[in-house]
């Protein structure tokens, strides 16, 4: 039986995610990201409230919600501000490999600790030579005695300046591509390890990006996940993981634009009558609505398919695929229902395409998401 | 020592509301129903005195169909209440502040508090009247439009602060008593996401709605009786004035009062 009707316990995680979105993070949305301010008190407050490590189960410190529930929450978060919620959740796909990968010694070694107070942990996997091909990955980590030494570099790398933790990918081996390739966990403070300074972006600009370098960084043993050469297998598990919740918040972005293009709508007058009542304008907001709608929708049932123990692969992809390029389509009608102001920074519709963008490029880019989608497809045609 | 909170499911400030076919109510068909306002700073109140007295337990307490009330009682228990009372109203019993106050009365004798908050009013109605119309009933004294109660003496006695005109008025006085609180005046916390998960889980104690009945019944016929309820009518469009100086602005909005609303004569 099919059920697309939220519990009152979901209706309860979203209201709250609602609250916290409009009450703690529209507000400084616009001042955020014109100053390209990572607003580490709303992170901080996000922890506090327990919106930080959604996918952690609570036995090692986390909140411990089906990806379902976390896309609920994602949603509601990023119609407030898109560039903020990556940061939020960015700890979910850091941990995600721990969570994969590592042993229950590991896990509670590792998280328990780090979800007890505020912290953030960054993501390391694309380098400046490449992140769609991650198979051929430079960072070398060369095994000495009780540990390895890690060096190479590290790109695009979210909260990567504040982060206190890293779960990095690198290869012993770069002839045995993606083989060779291993999961380890790296303390900020671990000497070697570099973070470089913040890009300025182009949205998202609440959040903060940088390099990572490692120069001679020593890891022990025991934080390496899994065994060697399994890192890529790790690397593409919690990406399959963590995709649907991409979709989630293009969605909120797509919402943000329908609902200001919506309201704006009603209040502009042209020809003597608001520009609601002129059919130019409800084809566009009809257009809009059916995006939304269906962006949603598809992230709802990717999600409900991995809590139901697939893989998820062929959804998770197609969820993330449509609804970014949804975001960007839809932000770009809200900007031209605005016309003019739409293009001016003191509305908040151009920041909406410039934060939708980065959906379709980062976490797989939407160019990854359809080989993916085509391959899976394929085979179900042998 | 216990305290008790009244809290009131109200429509959320977003719903759309429209009257019920008859006209003489609220129709509930997709209403969200929420712990709003003057409550939520009823619960801020209650759970700001347990974190300042170990020992104290909050119990929240609600009056309505049971899926109302126990919407509100689990977001009272995930902002930190320990408990909560479900209060289900019969079948066919107006809405009514007496009614609601006897309700309630029956609650607090089977779970008595010697504090008890609530709300100084209700964000739908407003009537402002369950809360002195319950300390009556309970023969103890109430203080309105509070802010900021602190506990002395172990409990037994209270300091607290009342809006009023102009300033704040503060008083000490003995417990058991009740008081209404003034809106949103500390702050009201939000519930973190693991206490929401576990606020769902949680058990509510329950009085039945013919116990209910039979403390209301000496309060039936209603003193009231509701004869129609309708929306307000809608808003007709703002009117800007133009202007290039404050003067002209004022003489353009005198012209206007004048001519066209007739303010002026």
């Amino acid at each position: 039986m099919v059920d697309f009707a939220l519990t009152s316990e979901q209706t309860s995680l979203r209201d709250m995610a609602r609250k916290f979105a409009r009450t703690e993070m529209a507000p400084h949305a616009a001042e955020c990201d014109r100053a390209g301010r990572f607003p580490e008190e709303i992170y901080r407050k996000a922890w506090e409230l327990g919106l930080m490590n959604l996918n952690v189960p609570t036995e090692f410190g986390g909140t411990g919600l089906s990806l379902f529930d976390q896309c609920l929450i994602v949603e509601e978060l990023s119609h407030a501000c898109a560039g903020m919620t990556t940061s939020i959740i960015a700890n979910c796909l850091a941990l995600e490999p721990i969570l994969l990968g590592g042993t229950e010694e590991q896990k509670h070694r590792i998280l328990d600790p780090f979800c007890a107070e505020y912290h953030l942990a960054s993501f390391c996997l694309t380098e400046p030579s490449g992140g769609s091909d991650a198979g051929s990955l430079k960072t070398r980590a060369r095994r000495d005695g009780d540990h390895y030494v890690l060096d190479g570099e590290k790109c695009f790398i979210t909260n990567a300046p504040f982060a206190s933790l890293y779960t990095v990918f690198a290869t012993g081996d770069p002839s045995l591509r993606h083989k060779g390739i291993s999961a380890f966990v790296v303390p900020r403070d671990t000497e070697g390890v570099l973070p470089g300074k913040e890009e300025e972006k182009m949205g998202h600009r609440a959040s903060a990006t940088s390099t990572v370098r490692f120069e001679g960084a020593k890891v022990p043993v025991e934080n390496r996940l899994g065994a060697e050469g399994e890192g890529f297998s790790i690397a593409m598990r919690t990406l399959d993981q963590t995709r649907t919740p991409i979709g989630a918040l293009a969605t909120g972005i797509a919402q943000a634009a329908l609902d200001h293009a919506a309201d704006y709508s009603k209040r502009r007058q042209t020809f003597g009558k608001p520009i609601s009542e002129h059919q130019a304008i409800q084809i566009k907001l009809a257009d809009m609505a059916q995006a939304v709608h269906a962006a949603r929708l598809l992230t709802w049932q990717a999600a409900w398919t991995i809590d139901h123990g697939d893989r998820g692969s062929l959804e998770s992809a197609i969820a993330k695929c449509f609804s970014s390029d949804a975001a960007m389509r839809v932000a770009d009608e809200a900007i031209q229902v605005f016309g003019g102001y739409g293009y001016m920074k003191e509305y908040p519709v151009e920041k909406l395409l410039r934060d939708a963008k980065l959906a379709q490029i980062y976490e797989g880019s939407n160019e990854i998401q359809r080989i993916v989608i085509a391959r899976e497809l394929l085979q179900r045609y042998a | 020592m216990e305290i008790a909170v009244l809290v009131k499911p109200v429509p959320d400030a977003e719903t759309r509301l429209r009257p019920d076919p008859a006209g003489k109510g609220l129709d509930p068909e997709g209403v969200k129903w929420v712990l709003a306002g003057y409550d939520e700073s009823a619960v801020e109140q209650a759970l700001l005195l347990k974190e300042s007295a170990p020992g104290t337990t909050v119990r929240a307490i609600s009056y309505g169909p049971a899926v109302r009330a126990d919407e509100v009682l689990r977001a009272a228990i995930a902002l930190g209440c320990d408990r909560a009372t479900s209060v289900e109203a019969p079948a066919g019993v107006a809405d009514d502040p007496l009614v609601t106050a006897a309700a309630l009365h029956l609650a607090l004798s089977r779970f008595p508090a010697s504090l008890v908050l609530c709300g100084k009013q209700t964000g739908d109605h407003e009537s402002g009247l369950v809360g002195p119309a319950v300390a009556e009933l309970l023969a103890v004294p109430e203080y309105g439009v509070a802010v900021n109660v602190r506990l002395d003496a172990g409990g037994a006695e209270m300091t607290l602060q009342q809006s009023v005109e102009g300033g704040l008025l503060r008083l000490r006085a003995k417990l058991p008593a009740l008081v209404a609180l003034q809106q949103a005046w500390n702050d009201p916390r939000t519930a973190k996401l693991p206490n929401i998960l576990k606020s769902r889980k949680a058990p509510i104690d329950r009085v039945p709605a013919a116990d209910v009945a039979a403390a209301v019944a000496a309060r039936l016929p209603l003193a009231t009786r509701r004869l129609a309820f309708r929306l307000p009518p809608p808003r007709t469009g703002a009117k800007m004035i133009e202007y290039k100086t404050p003067e002209e602005a004022a003489q353009k909005l005198v012209r206007i009062l004048r001519e066209k609303a007739k303010v002026f004569p």
